[in-house]
């Protein structure tokens, strides 16, 4: 809501608040002012000029000489327009003012005489399009002062966040009852300049019917009482429809809207004023000079005032003549009935329709006017018959003509105020402080909530209509009472609690844990979003704001990896990213609710560690997304094993991507928790799958889902430590091309018994002296049994065994 | 020549292994690497005997066997000598430390980590919540009805009518309340979505932390007391709060929570910021209990939602929240 504080001063002449107070007490009263334009920024150096004497150029057609009294006296201007009068007083901008688009006024010479200055036009001034002539002003003014504040242009323009349940701050009267309760003061609805106090005379002559009145000649007929309650008209003939007069102009435009002419910006000051929005048609274009409210006929189309066709339907209300829809109800005008130079004869629309209806329509319709925006957050219909008068009054003052007959006043169903219990002891349930009925009834009526009765324990309010849609409830006033008696004032004192029956949720403490241990090794924790472009297996939107983020992703490697792209991209070299996510995969049918699981995805790229006086590190491969998929391991999924691709029969190959698998199967890991199931993959990633700048090494990735329920972290149970020394034995093996080096580790730990504490691969190599594919391995054997110390003879046997083992196992020897 | 080099470097290793000095080692190396005399070396003088074909490959060997005793035997000597200071040789301690990549955790998780540690001190408990969700926890369970002018507030992705993707972290109120009867003290941190283009304060996809606690007896000035000493511990004791009036259909009252920081500026002064919005907040509304069927009458609640990327933003003086989500190791890398 866009808010005039001129304006709101002039319904609120007791305010007594500075543009800076208006906006605190704003903010307290839950109205936050969300930006404050100063209107006369751009006027600050423009002055009242007055015009001592004009005469012709003598060079020129079409320019004037004037002599201009402004603050530094009298200075000689040529301005461009013919009719400049001699008295009279223009805004005026001296030599080195600044005009509101920034153009700066210097001391020229036209046509060899010089100008010291120039008398400006609205349009110069931004205040209007007018362009025809130089902006006259009506009155007498002190030359030299300040134009903005002589021209009663001085405002500032407040845009008030006005919450979903309060359509009472939609207009100025609004705004101001809730700066300034009733009692202080009050609202006053101030007359309007060249009004004859029409509206004052107009009082009580209204045409009182039901579901149908009549007057003046028009008929107005309401088919759909649910849906539109009341419906005033009022009918003025002999309107001279032409640009608004300046102060109204002025007005809308201080509050954002735009003048278009007399009529329609009567109707327009009234909503802005009231709230209550008006629709003025030309009645010479409503067919037998008639009003139905009723519902769209089938095949019926209506063209708006817009110039849109809208295809309306039969759930929709209209305002119809005699034979077709005229208008969409609460919404939007039709183009055929709006009033244009040529109308003489208006009917003035003033009616209450139920919010749910406008708001289905509009949402239809796919568009939200000014008009629907407050019917559908309700629109007080206690304040009708003020908003039709003052229209009316305005009309006439603005555009003249005449009121004919009385107001017709079709209203099926009167409004009722509805009434609502408020028991003390809830507020204190509520809001932990005792209030008195007394006190409740002191706190609420400043707002319009007028006592009905009061009994032992509660007492009854009738609500106002400003309020009486959202505020229908006990727990409505309840905030109302805690709203004026002040969140501020109420004490903030800890009181003792009740631990909660829900615990701790486990994947919550796993993520943490995991955070802790990937961030810990090096990794920077990344966030990216769940949605990507369409792939393979991923969820559609039904509504999504682009291509690129259209599906929800099955798998979160391959979001993570845009962003590696894009480091990459960038020019940073080194990325190590993991991410926590949800991933989705399709339910069990269209419609059914997608499947969630938590993951967790690391992404790795070049060297190993920061380049450095020790030399180079490596760059990261296949067996660090090994290492790393242990790592999540230790902490997601204890018992799993991190086991080549291949190893694992029927597991499934991880991520694909565009039809191929996202990591290179043969440097692919699989991670296999307790049960044999797979759940996690880690390898390299293959090359086609990403866009990379030609310099990029090997990428390496992985993705584990992380278990529902984790597990409870079970206390590990510490071994005793050796009392013994150990014995340690190397071995070396020649293996032929294709003999895994973990194959024969995993064959030599096996037949190492219970003497075996550790074995290790310390030296691989391969080379020219071996035969081709084939490789050295070396492993370092430790044995130790407890409380006594080993003999050779011991260890010769178990090394026989290892050797055994491996042979068995991997037809592997050891070398001679 | 090949054989002889493997069975010199298996007798070396074994050798190096079982030296118990400095002394021992140092004697070792004259044996095995020895300019003069050494083993390897003579090796490596005996090439010359052999064809030119053969003359690499084994020329290369034993440069690579040399190579390997040579750092068996320093690391060996590292072993026998590591619990003596080392003396002998100079260290350069203007060298940078040894350095190894620093990770770090992602800003918008660290501050739901610090928020969460101040919740966890104060009784709540971790709640967790589908990211696909329906209207009816959405928006209806909430008291907010679709025909609703609330409704429009957040613009919804929407997967198929009526099954959307959450557009704020309140529906796990409805999922842990259906769930569990009261007292209920949890915070529920989470992905959220909404129909936003990028620009430098709305992603479609961003965080949130819903906060609720259901109980007897539970009011405005517990409600109040509560978000004013999380505020004060997260911020600093000079904290002050705000709550000023708001709406959210599922609370009433409702509040917008807002904070003044004092902050100590670079030569000690300490100064204090504008008013911040940090939090919508307010008192369970009692339809929403309704509808998870508890009783109303019997029991109150309050619950708050924030935006730890906001906060984010505040707490690192970044201006644009697209950063948080670019994830250019640049920017993560700062927040080790």
């Amino acid at each position: 809501m866009k808010v005039s504080y001129r304006w709101l001063c002039d319904v609120a002449p007791g305010i007594g608040l500075t543009v800076e107070e208006a906006m605190a007490r704003l903010a307290l009263r839950g109205a936050p002012v969300e930006e404050v334009e100063d209107l006369a920024a751009g006027l600050r150096d423009i002055v009242v000029g007055q015009v001592l004497d004009a005469r012709p150029h003598p060079n020129a057609d079409r320019l004037t000489l004037c002599r201009v009294l402004g603050p530094d006296g009298e200075v000689p201007v040529v301005c461009g327009a013919p009719d400049v009068r001699s008295g009279s007083f223009y805004p005026f901008a001296p030599v080195g003012a600044r005009l509101p688009g920034g153009f700066r006024i210097g001391k020229r010479k036209i046509r060899g005489h010089f100008s010291q200055g120039m008398l400006c036009s609205e349009r110069e001034l931004e205040l209007g399009d007018d362009q025809a002539g130089i902006m006259l002003l009506e009155g007498a003014y002190e030359a030299g002062a300040p134009f903005a504040t002589a021209a009663e242009l001085d405002d500032h323009r407040l845009d008030v966040e006005v919450t979903p349940n309060r359509g009472d701050l939609l207009s100025h009267v609004g705004i101001a009852r809730e700066l300034h309760p009733v009692g202080q003061g009050g609202i006053v609805l101030p007359a309007f300049p060249a009004s004859a106090g029409a509206g004052a005379g107009l009082e009580g002559s209204f045409a009182r019917g039901g579901s149908e009145s009549a007057s003046a000649g028009v008929c107005i007929r309401i088919e759909d009482p649910e849906l539109c309650s009341r419906y005033l008209g009022a009918v003025i003939r002999g309107v001279t429809v032409g640009p608004s007069p300046r102060w109204l102009a002025n007005r809308l435009r201080a509050a954002g809207a735009r003048s278009i002419n007399n009529v329609v910006d009567a109707t327009n000051y009234v909503m802005l004023e009231l709230g209550q929005p008006l629709h003025a048609f030309d009645l010479d274009r409503l067919a037998d000079a008639t009003i139905v409210v009723g519902r769209a006929r089938p095949g019926e189309t209506l063209v708006t005032l817009d110039g849109e066709a809208r295809p309306i339907t039969p759930e929709m209300l209209m305002i119809r003549d005699a034979d077709r829809p005229v208008a969409i109800a609460g919404v939007m005008g039709g183009r055929d009935s709006e009033v244009s130079s040529e109308s003489t004869d208006i009917l003035l629309e003033c009616a209450h329709f139920e919010p749910k209806q406008v708001r289905a329509t509009r949402r239809a319709l796919g568009m939200s006017t000014d008009a629907s925006y407050r019917f559908e957050r309700w629109v007080d219909p206690a304040t009708m018959e003020t908003a039709v008068l003052r229209a009316v009054e305005l009309v006439l003052a603005a555009a003249g003509g005449e009121l004919d007959g009385e107001v017709i006043d079709a209203c099926p169903a009167p409004w009722e105020a509805p009434v609502v219990s408020l028991r003390p002891s809830r507020v204190r349930h509520l809001l932990g402080v005792e209030f008195s009925s007394t006190e409740l009834v002191a706190l609420l009526a400043p707002l319009g909530y007028r006592e009905a009765r009061t009994g032992s324990d509660v007492v009854d309010f009738v609500i106002p209509g400003h309020r009486s849609y959202d505020t229908l409830r006990e727990v409505d006033l309840i905030e109302e009472v805690a709203r004026t008696y002040g969140y501020d004032t109420f004490p903030s004192a800890l009181s003792a609690f009740r631990p909660g029956t829900v615990p701790d949720d486990p994947v919550f403490q796993l993520e943490d844990r995991l955070r802790v241990r990937l961030a810990g090794d090096g990794i920077s924790e990344a966030q990216t979003p769940a949605l990507g472009p369409p792939r393979h297996g991923d969820v559609p939107l039904l509504n999504p704001m682009s291509a690129d983020e259209s599906h929800l992703r099955r798998d979160r490697l391959p979001g993570l990896l845009t962003h590696l792209e894009r480091n990459l991209a960038r020019g940073v070299r080194d990325v190590r990213l993991f991410e926590l996510g949800t991933a989705f995969s399709p339910g069990e049918n269209v419609a059914a609710i997608p499947r969630e699981s938590a993951r967790v995805a690391v992404v790795l790229h070049g060297r190993r560690a920061p380049l450095q006086w020790s030399g180079a590190s490596g760059r990261f491969d296949v067996h660090d997304i090994a290492r790393v998929l242990e790592l999540i391991a230790g902490e997601a999924c204890p018992g799993g094993s991190v086991v080549p691709a291949e190893a694992c029969a029927g597991g499934r190959r991880g991520p694909v991507l565009d039809g191929a698998p996202l990591l290179v199967p043969e440097r692919c890991y699989q991670l296999v928790d307790a049960t044999g199931a797979v759940v996690g993959w880690g390898g390299e990633i293959r090359a086609g799958a990403m866009d990379l700048p030609p310099w990029a090494g090997t990428v390496v990735g992985a993705e584990v889902v992380l278990p529902s329920s984790p597990a409870a972290a079970v206390a590990v149970t510490a071994r005793e430590l050796p009392d013994q020394p150990a014995s340690q034995r190397d071995m070396a093996f020649l293996l032929p091309a294709g003999t895994g080096a973990g194959d024969v580790l995993e064959a030599a730990r096996a037949g190492g018994g219970r003497l075996l504490e550790e074995a290790e691969i310390f030296d691989l190599y391969e080379g020219e002296d071996l035969p081709p594919g084939a490789r050295s391995v070396a492993i370092r054997l430790r044995f130790r049994a407890r409380g006594r110390t080993l003999t050779d003879k011991e260890v010769d046997r178990s090394c026989r065994r290892v050797l055994k083992k491996v042979k068995g196992a991997t037809g592997v020897e050891p070398r001679s | 020549m090949i054989d002889e080099l493997r069975r010199l470097r298996e007798e070396a290793l074994d050798a190096f292994a079982k030296a118990r000095d400095a002394g021992e080692l140092e004697r070792l190396r004259v044996r095995y690497l020895g300019r003069k005399d050494g083993l390897v070396s003579g090796v490596l003088r005996r090439l010359g005997s052999l064809s030119p074909q053969e003359r690499p490959s084994v020329g290369a060997a034993a440069n690579r066997a040399k190579k390997l005793l040579a750092e068996a035997l320093q690391d060996r000597l590292g072993e026998v000598t590591a619990a003596r200071p080392e003396t002998e040789r100079a260290l350069d301690l203007t060298l940078p430390p040894r350095r190894k990549w620093r990770g770090s955790i992602h800003p918008v998780s660290q501050v739901i980590d610090d928020i969460w540690r101040i919740f966890e001190s104060l009784g709540f408990a971790r709640a967790r919540g589908p990211e696909v969700d329906t209207e009816w926890y959405n928006f209806v369970a909430l008291n907010t009805p679709l025909d609703h002018p609330a409704a429009d507030e957040q613009d919804t992705l929407y997967l198929a009518p009526g099954l959307l993707l959450r557009s704020h972290t309140s529906p796990v109120q409805i999922r842990t309340m259906e769930r569990y009867p009261p007292p209920i003290r949890i915070m529920a941190p989470g992905m959220v979505y909404r129909r936003d283009t990028y620009d430098a304060t709305h992603t479609p996809a961003f965080a949130q932390i819903e906060g609720l606690v259901v109980d007897e007896g539970v009011t405005f000035v517990d409600f109040k007391a509560t978000l004013a000493e999380f505020a004060r511990r997260f911020w600093g004791p000079g904290t002050q709060v705000r709550f000023r009036p708001s709406f959210f259909p599922f609370t009433e009252p409702s509040a917008e929570v807002d904070v003044k920081r004092v902050i100590v500026r670079e030569d000690g002064r300490e100064e204090e910021t504008d008013w911040i919005e940090i939090m919508g907040a307010g008192m369970v509304d009692p339809a929403v209990l309704d509808n998870v069927g508890y009783d109303s009458e019997r029991y109150t609640g309050w619950a708050f939602g924030m935006g730890p990327a906001r906060v984010a933003m505040l707490r690192h003086g970044v201006r644009d929240l697209r950063l948080f989500y670019e994830n250019d190791m640049r920017f993560l890398g700062q927040f080790t």
